[in-house]
């Protein structure tokens, strides 16, 4: 499984924005949907200290919102 | 250097549009964007754009997306840091430091989210304050939150979030101003808590949103009711930054048209949200995108070099 978690909600708009362009560079992924599963939702707001969406999280580093520069920098 | 027909800034409905119609005038366009579909990608479901019974924002974006897509149009996606007439061409900066040059400029920026500019909101951003329901409501699940406004967006931001909070406290500071069908469905909404002639007034917490103080307007009596979310839909303003003051604006910051979609400055257009239209709505938007776009080519057609006659 990839290493690279993408917590998401359905309805969220700038999610979708991050899935595509995670997609187009060819990065895979695993996503949670947070609507559904409270435990991981949790977990997302202990990570990020943050209540939103989306999260796109590579080991302890974490991007909050739909940030091409730092999401960039973390993917190196 | 490359110059451009017209240069068109934003890609929500009026900008999209504009596109579609410049193109198929024969002008050599390109849109410069932050993002594709504006504001209409925070809304949920859309009941009033005709063709479509309902359709959910996203989704419409995507179907403009792929209409813009059927043409020869060059897309940018980044934001502008400044616009300037020399002479009779436009220079249009970017974030990123690239010069586009165009003979017409239509402005479609639209608008963003007001803040309440309340102690703790900005503390407190994401971390129980949201400006979008669509996006983050799922995370209330089980908690009780705060609702700011009494407009469309608020009394909609509301009922999303009755799918998942446990109480949903409403202040608006007059009546609800949001259409009748809406606020029936509100008044059907046990979970749903209305306080017009209310505000908050401070945003509270420690590591994250644990409560609001509300003000009563008339009287000035203040109580706290806890909340862990805070939903502030207070209206918008218009994305005018990369514009300089040789651009007329009205007193919220729109630009100012005429009902030809023309500011004061020949080659000059705007539409949508950003501009003084009356009436901030997707269907308008798209409509007065598409007049702008007839007229920067009608524009373009009179200009003594226009590119039209080569």
């Amino acid at each position: 499984m990839s290493d690279i978690t993408v917590y998401t909600t359905p309805t969220c708009p700038w999610c979708t924005r991050l899935k595509n362009y995670l997609k187009e560079k060819g990065v895979d992924f695993h996503e949670v949907d947070v609507s559904t599963d409270y435990d991981s939702a949790m977990k997302m707001v202990d990570l990020t200290g943050q209540r939103s969406v989306p999260v796109l999280a590579k080991g302890g580093q974490y991007v909050v919102g739909f940030n091409p520069e730092q999401i960039d920098r973390i993917l190196q | 250097m490359e110059v451009y027909d017209l240069v068109i800034i934003g890609a929500g409905p009026a900008g999209m549009t504009a596109g579609v119609f410049a193109i198929r005038k024969g002008l050599k366009t390109v849109i410069v964007s932050e993002d594709i579909g504006g504001q209409v990608n925070m809304t949920s479901d859309i009941e009033n754009y005709m063709g479509f019974q309902e359709i959910d924002g996203q989704a419409l974006v995507e179907k403009f997306e792929a209409q813009v897509k059927e043409y020869q149009l060059t897309e940018k996606l980044m934001a502008v840091r400044s616009l300037k007439k020399e002479g009779n061409l436009f220079y249009i900066r970017t974030q990123s430091d690239e010069t586009i040059v165009g003979r017409a400029v239509i402005i479609c920026s639209g608008k963003k989210p007001k803040t309440l500019n309340v102690p703790g909101e900005e503390e407190f951003r994401n971390k129980g304050v949201s400006y979008c329901s669509t996006c983050d409501g799922p995370l209330f699940r089980g908690v009780p939150v705060a609702v700011v406004g009494g407009g469309n967006s608020a009394v909609k931001a509301a009922l999303d979030l009755a799918n998942y909070a446990t109480e949903i406290h409403l202040f608006a500071l007059s009546k609800l101003t949001a259409d009748a069908i809406l606020v029936e469905r509100l008044q059907r909404e046990p979970k749903i808590k209305v306080y017009p002639g209310h505000t908050v007034v401070e945003i509270k917490g420690s590591q994250v949103v644990e409560r609001v103080t509300v003000e009563r307007v008339a009287s000035k009596e203040r109580f706290d009711i806890p909340v862990q979310g805070v939903f502030i839909e207070i209206g918008l303003i218009p994305n005018t930054d990369f514009v300089d003051d040789t651009v007329e604006r009205n007193e919220l910051q729109e630009i100012k048209i005429d009902c030809l979609c023309r500011t004061n400055i020949p080659g000059l257009f705007a539409a949508g949200d950003v501009s003084s239209v009356p009436e901030k709505q997707i269907i308008i938007a798209a409509g007065e995108g598409a007049k702008a776009a007839i007229q920067a080519w009608d524009y373009l057609l009179n200009l003594p070099d226009s590119p039209m006659k080569g």
